[in-house]
Order: C-alpha cells, then structure tokens, then sequence
C-alpha cells in the first residue's frame, strides 16, 4: 500500500464524500455534514479537507463543498 | 414450652444451597417448618422454606438453580395430616402446612437411603479430591450414617474407568450415584443437552452424547455438571492437582461483556477454581469455559512482568526498573511535544482494563499530554452502538438488563452468535426459546441458534453481508404498510416530525422486500414472516453484535434497528428492547470513561463550556475544545509525519486492526510507542516502551458489562508487575509534569463519580453492598436503572431517521468474487492472547476458512486444503473447510491465532459515521496453496 503522506488525504477525501452520501436524513445535508465536522473532526482535519477544497476542487462530492462553506 | 422463633426474611442467606429455585408469585402461603412460621411464595418447595429459615433438609439430587426432580429420596418430611413421607423437593408448600424435618422416623429411612448410596460408593474419602468438599460425604454425616449393613462387596460400579479427555474436569463414573444433576444443568442451565443417563435400574450411568468421551461429545466444558455434581464423579483438575480452596474472592470475568461475577477460590495465593456466583446480577450462577476455566493464562511463562526499553525496534529489548521505564518514556513523550506540539502523540484506552485505568489514561492524555487524541478499541467494534442510539434514545447504551429476555415473546439476533460470543447470555436467551419465544435470526451463516437441540428459528433470514440495512427497512417496511405499528407508543413518546418522515420513506416501494430481494438475497415472504413475527409477539426484543457495527453503515444500521423498536412499541419496558451484545468485557466502560476523542466521561462533548469547565476546575489544567484524532486518523497522521508518538493501554491494535500492514507501516513512523499489555504481544514489536499490565487476578476496580452493571473486580493476589496499571499510568503522567496523586482505586471511582451525572450515586462501598448496579445511578435511581426509557427516552422524544440504503464499496468482483466475514468461535477470545495460552487450544488450534461446497469445488479446493487468501488489502494463507453454514458466495473465518493473518487481508473501509472498520466484509479470491503459511 501507499507510503506517503497521501494516504492521510486520500482518507480525509474518502470519509468526506462518504459521510456525504451516507448522511441518513436526506435534508439540510451540508448543514448536517458540518455539524458531524465540528462534532468529530479536530480542527487540523478540517483544515486539510479545506485545502483539499480548493486545490482539487473535483475529488470532494458538492455536498462537502457546501458543507465547507459553513463550517 | 417450645419457643417459636420469628422468620426474619432478610437473614435468609440466599449464597447457601436452597435446594430448589425460588417461585415467582404474588400470593404468599405461610408454613410452619418445625414449629417455626415462614411465609413464602405459593409454589415454593417445602426443602427452600425449610433451608430459608436455617432447617436444612439432607438432600442429594436437588440443588436450587435446577428444578426438583425427585430422584434420590433422601429429603423425606413429615407434613402433619398427610400420610406418608413425601419429598420436601418436589412438594410446594401449602396454606397452613405443617412440616417436620426431623424425626424417628425420618432418620431411620435417610439412614437407609444413604446406606445403599454408600454400599456402592469407593471409600477412598482421605485420598478423594473432594475430601471436605463432597454432598455425599456431608449427607452421610447429617443422617449420621455410622455402619453400611450390605458391606461393599456386593455388585457395584467401582471399577468403571475414568474420562481424562476434557483438560479441565475428570468424570470417575464410579463414583457416581446417578443424581442426575449433571444431566439437568447441562440441559436445564447450559441448554447444550450433551449429557444423558444411559442404561437402566443398576446398568445406569451418565454419558455424554453417544457414549463418547466429554471431549468428542457435544459438551461445551461450561463446567455447569461439574459445579452440580454433589461428589467427585466430575471434578476440576486444578482442584484434583491442588487440593480443596481455603479462602474466597468474588470478582469478576475478563473475558466478555456479559460480564460473570464469579467466587475466586484458592490456595494462598493460587487459584484453585472460579466458581460462578449464584447471586451474580448478569449470570446468576453459570459461566462459559473461558471464564471458568480459561484463566491459566494470568501465570503463564510468556508474562512479562518487568519494565523494558529499547531506543530503536531494531534493539534489544532493555529490562529496567519503573522508575527508569517511565521516565524514558516522559522524556521522549515531552521532547516530541516541545519539538511537534502536543497533537503529535496521543493514546489508546482499552476495553480489557477496568473503568478506572481507562479513565486515568484518558485523563493523562488530556492534561498531561494536552491534547483530546485519544481513542479506544471499541472504536473497531461497537462506536456505531454509541452514535446511533445516542441520535436515536439519548444515550450510547442498551436498554435492558439480561434478564429481561425471559419476558421476550419474539427474539430478533442480528450479527450476533451469543452461544458462541455471549455464552451465559446464550443460554439465558435459549432457554426462553424452549419455553417458546419465537426466534428470528438475520445472519449470513447459520449460527448454532439456528438450529440446536430444542431451538429452531423459525426465521432466519441469511442475507448477505454487507446488506443489514437493507433487510431491516424491508422489514421496518412490512410493519409501516401492513398496519403493524404501534401508534399510542410513537404519539406520546416520539417525535412526530420525525416519524412522519420516516414512514414516508420506509413505505417506498423501494424499500418493500420484493425490491430488496436481490440485493439482500432473501425472499420476501421470509422477510414478511419475519416482520409479522417481531411486530405481533407482544415483547419483541433485539438483540445484535458486531455483525451489525463493523460495516460501513454499522451507525446507520443501529438508528434502523432503534426506529423498528420505536414503531413497535418495544421499548421502555421488560422483554424488550434493542439491546448490544458487547464484545469484551469492558467495551461500555471504557466508552463511558471518555476515551472518545470528542467526549468527556459520560458522553459529554468537549465542546460543551460549562462540562468543560467542570473538568477543568476538578483537573486543575485548561482542557482542548476541539474534538482530538480517531485511531485511523492517528495511523494515518504517523504514516504522513505528523504524529510521533502513543501510548496504547491493553490493545494489540498491529493484530486486531484491519490492513495490518498499513497499521505497521504507521507505528514504524513513529518514535515513541508505548504498550501496556501482559504479553510482547504483535503490537510490541514496534514499542520502544513496554509496561508489564496486570492481569484481571491483580486489578482493583470495576468492569461495566453490556447492560450497563458495574461490577466490582477484586484483586485475588498481588500484582505481578510490582505496580497497579493505573499506577504506573499515574506516574507517566506525573513524570510529564501532570501529577495524579491517587490513593486507591475506589478513589478514582469517586472523583468519576463527581464529575458524571450518570455516575453521581456510584461508589466501592455502594458496589460492595448491592454487589452491582446498573447505570444511570444517581439520587433519581440510588440502586439503579435495569431497563432504561421506561417513561421517556433520555434525549426527550424518540428520534426516528431515515435509514437509506448505501452498498458498501467492498463489493465482489470478477477478481474478487467471495465476500469474507468473520466472528468468533466459543473457546477462544478476540486475538487470542488470553485463550491461546490456556488449554482452550484444544478446542481451536488454528483458524480456518469455512467456505460452501459449491465454491471449492469450483476451485479445486478440498476440505482441509491449504488456500491462499487474497484481498486488495493483501494475502494470507490458511486451512479451508467445507461447511454448509454458508451461502455459496460467502467465505467465513475466525481471528484468533495472529498466524492467519485475517487482518492482513481486511480493508480499511469503515462506517461513514464513526471509522468503525468494515471487518464484516472484505471481497477476496481464494485458490489452493502449495504453501502453508503466509
Ligand atoms: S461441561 Fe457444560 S456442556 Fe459439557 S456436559 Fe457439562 S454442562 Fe454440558
Ligand atoms: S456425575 Fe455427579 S451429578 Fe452426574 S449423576 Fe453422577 S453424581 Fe450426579
Ligand atoms: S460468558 Fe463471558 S463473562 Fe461470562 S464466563 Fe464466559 S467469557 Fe466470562
Ligand atoms: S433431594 Fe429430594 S428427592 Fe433428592
């Protein structure tokens, strides 16, 4: 497997889109996706996911782009 | 004149022999027992009311956690009006009765009785193992048995042979007296039926299964016939090579989260046996192999008791003294925290250890440490349990105590195998299945539930893996279109906007069984039964495992299952229920103790100011308001650079966390590792620090099982190590800067006490006096909640969520066309490093892969075969079995023996919630293997 410090991101990446799609309640899904955020992640993850956001824009799902945007 | 003595109820000393079970009734009868009144439930036998009020009746085949049987006629009474001499056993009391339990009479025919027992008994008694622990020996000496008229020269069975086979008891059939007590706990008790009287009159004898020895039959060594056993026919070897106990302690099982109370006896400081405790709220006197008899282990050679360093994996391993062991590891600790800040190093708590020691170490690692990275093993088992009820109920935790299974009227097992899991809890749930509770079993595999003597279920639906939301919204769907809800529940205890949502969603056709059906690969009728079947009982209880959590919507799962048990009404009272069968032992205590990253002790968020600050204040430090890193997401930072440094408490996460290699890959970055375990376990290879723990015979403290019972753990010798493992967490922590100057164990309990609501009434003393109690225990509850949300759910209203239906990525593809599951079997625990070392090994030697007849042949493959496993994860090479327990697409195998290597070959998929890995599905190929181990 990976040995670089991509894995962490390829991580970040996956668990993003996938509490994304996996959000049980289907409305409001930025909003939830953001409080699950703020709930577990610590602020570094956050981070990371934000610079993800903005350098590869495609890999993050539009619900976490939103989701980004109120957090 | 005769004095007539007051019956005081609450001197009854329920620890002694009663001789029959207790009844259960409302209407009190009131008995004289020679001259002395005693009021007792109606249905109660004469010989309890007689042992209730100190008039014990000599007795051999009765024992009171088995029904009266009538079989050995030493208990006869004389009850004034009636004729005869009836057995006090099977005789209820009746209004106005009268008894006498000694006379002329009486005497003269229990001395006959015990006569002919005797007259075919060996009369080794000094060199008997049971010596000064035998019914037998006892009876003769109550009915004053001097001389045996017959001689014992006559026919008799003293030269029957003696079965060796189980490691832990040996059954000398001539000593023997054909009680039947061995037959009726192993049928009544334990519900394995691996026990018979064979033969007739004087030909009779106990066998097990076909006359085989114990260990080819269907025994299960529960060790149950063993402890009914009145003489020496069945006895432990520890006690044959030790001699009799001579002092007790009660404490509790180690191993899983049902949590045994049991007596330790021994010798000095040697264990002799563990006898389970009749008065034990969560096993009531039974037990399972591994906690009666697996604790060999505590003393084994492979025990690391001494301290050790090394300053690179490639060394040596250095022994040390504490002190110098725990100021290596501060010191490299602080220099990564000055040199990458405090958020480079954090910990791992483990559900191995009691509250107290997981509670010290989240404590170290929040304000020695100064960062929230810390974590704890049951983030790969049950952290879908805590999300998915705490959005649901309010609370990370079952409902309801064991014992309300014996109300159940249909029971639903979800990804769980109590017989083979949860033993003691298997064999409460299977005997309420033989007084016919219906049983509905959602499962890949056909688990012993399945079928097993006396237990059908009438339903199991063996879906496939990675499919359980699916199979549970067809059957939420079944309940909402077919009417079957229970409307005067969600009204006054949920939310209806939430409800409302809900029933819109599960009633889309989308989600009715007929559109499911192949997906899950169960037909819908079979779902329809079983969704009839759960909703109409009247008490409909579920009870799930890992085979609910470990997926990749294991959080989504447990909301569905809370949403059933809410449209139905089930829950809030007895017999109900969604309840989580626990892995180990101290799963609900160490996830009670705050060792989530985002929550304090009693699952208060970090972020919360005013819980903060309580902390704060108690804690004399300012504490982080940010949620710290999971397990995967520490690994995954090591692996990158960005963490350095961890202190793992009792968890051999290089063995039990899934894509092994990657878990490798991440402790060989890091530059200090510090384990806290009993053996060098997988995990140690990459420590630089080790810490002798202490096994569960040493600790001091308390375990929380899975019906939130505090149960006490008393040290039954000194600790081996020199030190308690919070000791040694404390003076980590004090080398760092952060004194915890703890006295005692009972004073850490104190401080969680004072700083947890749920907690607020709990304390030694309290345990010491109600031998346990169930959490939220506090001036509202000062004994404690056995069932919880009985008026309201703690979080106010029912919270219903939708629950669609995502397919895991783990799916089976042309290169991968088998999807593997895994679980556990009886004998062995988890990773093994407990049981492996014990003669457990007997029973499970190594792991196997059991896979359909269909797919071997398919690939050449023959039952023992060695097969390679491959995942994209990685390979692994192992035995296969053919087994029809199985669907064709379906390969299962076990994880106890690190040798296999199963977590070589599971991904790092997980819930979407909670990082909860997938363990339950892993897509791989299997082909024959030249080779034998990986
Ligand atoms: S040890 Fe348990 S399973 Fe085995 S025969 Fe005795 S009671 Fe039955
Ligand atoms: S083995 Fe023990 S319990 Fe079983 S019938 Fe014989 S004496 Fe009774
Ligand atoms: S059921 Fe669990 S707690 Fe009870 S004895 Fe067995 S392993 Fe120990
Ligand atoms: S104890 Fe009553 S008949 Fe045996």
């Amino acid at each position: 497997m990976s040995t670089s410090g991509d894995y962490k991101q390829q991580h970040l990446i996956k668990m993003a889109n996938q509490i994304a799609h996996s959000m049980p309640t289907r409305d409001d899904i930025a909003g939830q996706i953001s409080a699950h955020m703020r709930q577990f992640w610590p602020s570094e993850m956050q981070q990371t996911l934000r610079q993800i956001a903005s350098e590869n824009p495609d890999l993050l799902s539009e619900d976490v782009h939103n989701a980004l945007q109120s957090l | 004149m005769n004095m007539v003595q007051q019956f005081d109820p609450a001197q009854v000393d329920y620890s002694q022999d009663l001789g029959t079970p207790g009844a259960e009734s409302d209407v009190m009868v009131t008995v004289r027992i020679d001259g002395m009144p005693v009021s007792v439930p109606e249905g109660t036998s004469v010989m309890r009311a007689a042992a209730m009020v100190g008039a014990n009746i000599p007795k051999l085949c009765a024992t009171d956690n088995l029904n009266a049987f009538g079989s050995c006629r030493l208990c006869l009474v004389e009850i004034e009006g009636r004729p005869g001499t009836p057995a006090s056993c099977t005789t209820p009391c009746a209004e106005g009765m009268s008894v006498h339990t000694q006379t002329p009479r009486l005497d003269k025919l229990r001395k006959g009785v015990m006569e002919l027992y005797i007259s075919d008994h060996p009369l080794d008694c000094l060199t008997c193992p049971a010596n000064g622990d035998c019914e037998l020996q006892d009876m003769a000496g109550a009915v004053g048995l001097r001389d045996v008229r017959y001689g014992t020269e006559g026919e008799n069975h003293l030269d029957r042979g003696k079965d060796e086979s189980n490691p832990y008891f040996t059954f000398d059939s001539s000593k023997c007296i054909v009680c039947s007590r061995c037959v009726r706990a192993c049928s009544e008790v334990q519900g394995t039926f691996a026990l018979t009287i064979a033969g007739r009159g004087f030909g009779s004898q106990v066998s097990p299964s076909e006359q085989q020895p114990f260990l080819d039959s269907e025994c299960v060594s529960c060790g149950a016939c063993v402890q009914a056993c009145p003489t020496a026919t069945l006895q432990e070897k520890s006690v044959i090579d030790l001699g009799v106990p001579s002092r007790k302690v009660k404490t509790t099982c180690a191993y899983c989260g049902v949590g045994c109370s049991f007596t330790a006896e021994l010798r000095g400081d040697e264990v002799v046996r563990m006898v389970p405790d009749k008065q034990g709220g969560a096993n009531e006197g039974h037990s399972c192999v591994k906690g009666r008899f697996a604790w060999g282990y505590a003393q084994h050679q492979d025990r690391v008791t001494t301290p050790m360093v090394r300053d690179s994996i490639e060394d040596e391993w250095r022994p040390v003294e504490w002190d110098e062991a725990i100021n290596f590891a501060a010191d490299r600790l602080n220099a990564i925290k000055s040199k990458h800040g405090v958020d480079a190093i954090g910990g791992i708590t483990s559900s191995r250890c009691t509250n107290e020691e997981v509670y010290v170490v989240q404590k170290m690692v929040r304000a020695a440490f100064g960062t929230n990275n810390i974590d704890t093993c049951a983030r790969v088992c049950h952290s879908p349990t805590g999300y998915g009820l705490k959005q649901t109920f309010g609370t990370s935790a079952g409902t309801q105590d064991f014992s309300s299974v014996e109300q159940a009227d249909a029971i639903l097992v979800i990804g769980a195998n109590p017989t083979d899991a949860h033993p003691v809890f298997g064999s409460r749930m299977k005997r309420r299945l033989r007084e016919g509770a219906d049983l509905i079993v959602i499962d890949p595999r056909s688990i012993d539930l399945v079928r097993s003597p006396h237990i059908r279920a009438e339903h199991h639906l063996q879906l496939m893996p990675g499919t359980n939301v699916a199979v549970l919204n067809a059957i939420s769907h079944v309940v909402a279109t077919e009417g079957l809800m229970d409307d005067d529940f969600v009204y006054e205890r949920c939310n209806k906007t939430s409800f409302n949502a809900w029933v819109d969603f599960i009633s889309l056709p989308e989600n009715s069984p007929e559109a499911l059906a192949d997906i899950t690969g169960v037909d819908a009728e079979t779902v329809r039964a079983a969704a009839r079947a759960y909703a109409t009982a009247g008490n409909g209880a579920i009870y799930y495992g890992l085979g609910v959590t470990e997926h990749s919507q294991g959080s989504t799962m447990v909301m569905a299952m809370a949403n059933l048990a809410m449209a139905t009404g089930n829950i809030g009272r007895l017999g109900v229920g969604v309840n989580p069968l626990r892995g180990q032992n101290n799963v609900q205590g160490s996830c009670d103790m705050g060792s989530f990253p985002h929550e304090f002790v009693g699952y208060r968020h970090v972020s919360d100011d005013t819980v903060r600050e309580q902390f704060s204040s108690v804690w004399g430090v300012t504490l982080r308001e940010d949620p710290g890193m999971r397990i995967p997401n520490m690994l995954d930072s090591a692996v990158s650079g960005d963490f350095k440094g961890i202190y793992i408490q009792g968890e051999d996460i290089a063995q039990s966390d899934p894509n092994t290699n990657h878990v490798a890959e991440a402790l060989k970055a890091m530059e200090c590792v510090i384990v806290q375990d009993l053996f060098l376990n997988e995990t140690s290879h990459f420590a630089h620090v080790f810490l002798p723990g202490t096994s569960f015979l040493e600790k001091d403290g308390t375990f929380t099982n899975a019906e939130r019972r505090i149960n006490r753990v008393r040290p039954v010798m000194t600790s081996r190590t020199g030190l308690s493992e919070w000791e040694a967490t404390c003076a980590l922590s004090e080398a760092m800067g952060y004194p915890m100057p703890y006295e005692s164990a009972s004073e850490i309990m104190d401080e969680i006490a004072q700083l947890t609501p749920t907690f607020a009434g709990v304390s030694f003393d309290l345990l010491d006096k109600l031998g346990s109690v169930q959490w939220p225990c506090n001036e509202q509850a000062p004994e404690g909640t056995p069932i919880m949300h009985k008026d309201a759910f703690v979080r106010g209203e029912g919270q219903f969520m939708t629950t669609p239906y995502v397919p895991t990525d783990e799916r089976s593809t042309r290169k991968f066309p088998l999807l593997l599951t895994t679980g556990r079997i009886l004998s062995q625990y988890n990773v093994g490093a407990q049981t492996r070392r014990t003669d457990n090994v007997v029973w499970h030697a190594e792991d196997v892969l059991d896979i359909h007849e269909a797919d071997a042949e398919a690939r050449g493959v023959k039952d023992g075969d060695w097969i390679e496993i491959t995942s994209r994860a990685g390979q692994t090479r192992m035995r296969a079995r053919i087994s029809d327990d199985i669907p064709a697409g379906v390969v299962y195998t076990t994880f106890h023996h690190p040798v296999s290597g199963t977590n070589v070959i599971t991904t790092d998929n997980s819930d979407w919630a909670t990082n909860c890995p997938e363990y339950k599905v892993t897509a791989v190929e299997i082909r024959p293997s030249s080779e034998q181990r990986a």
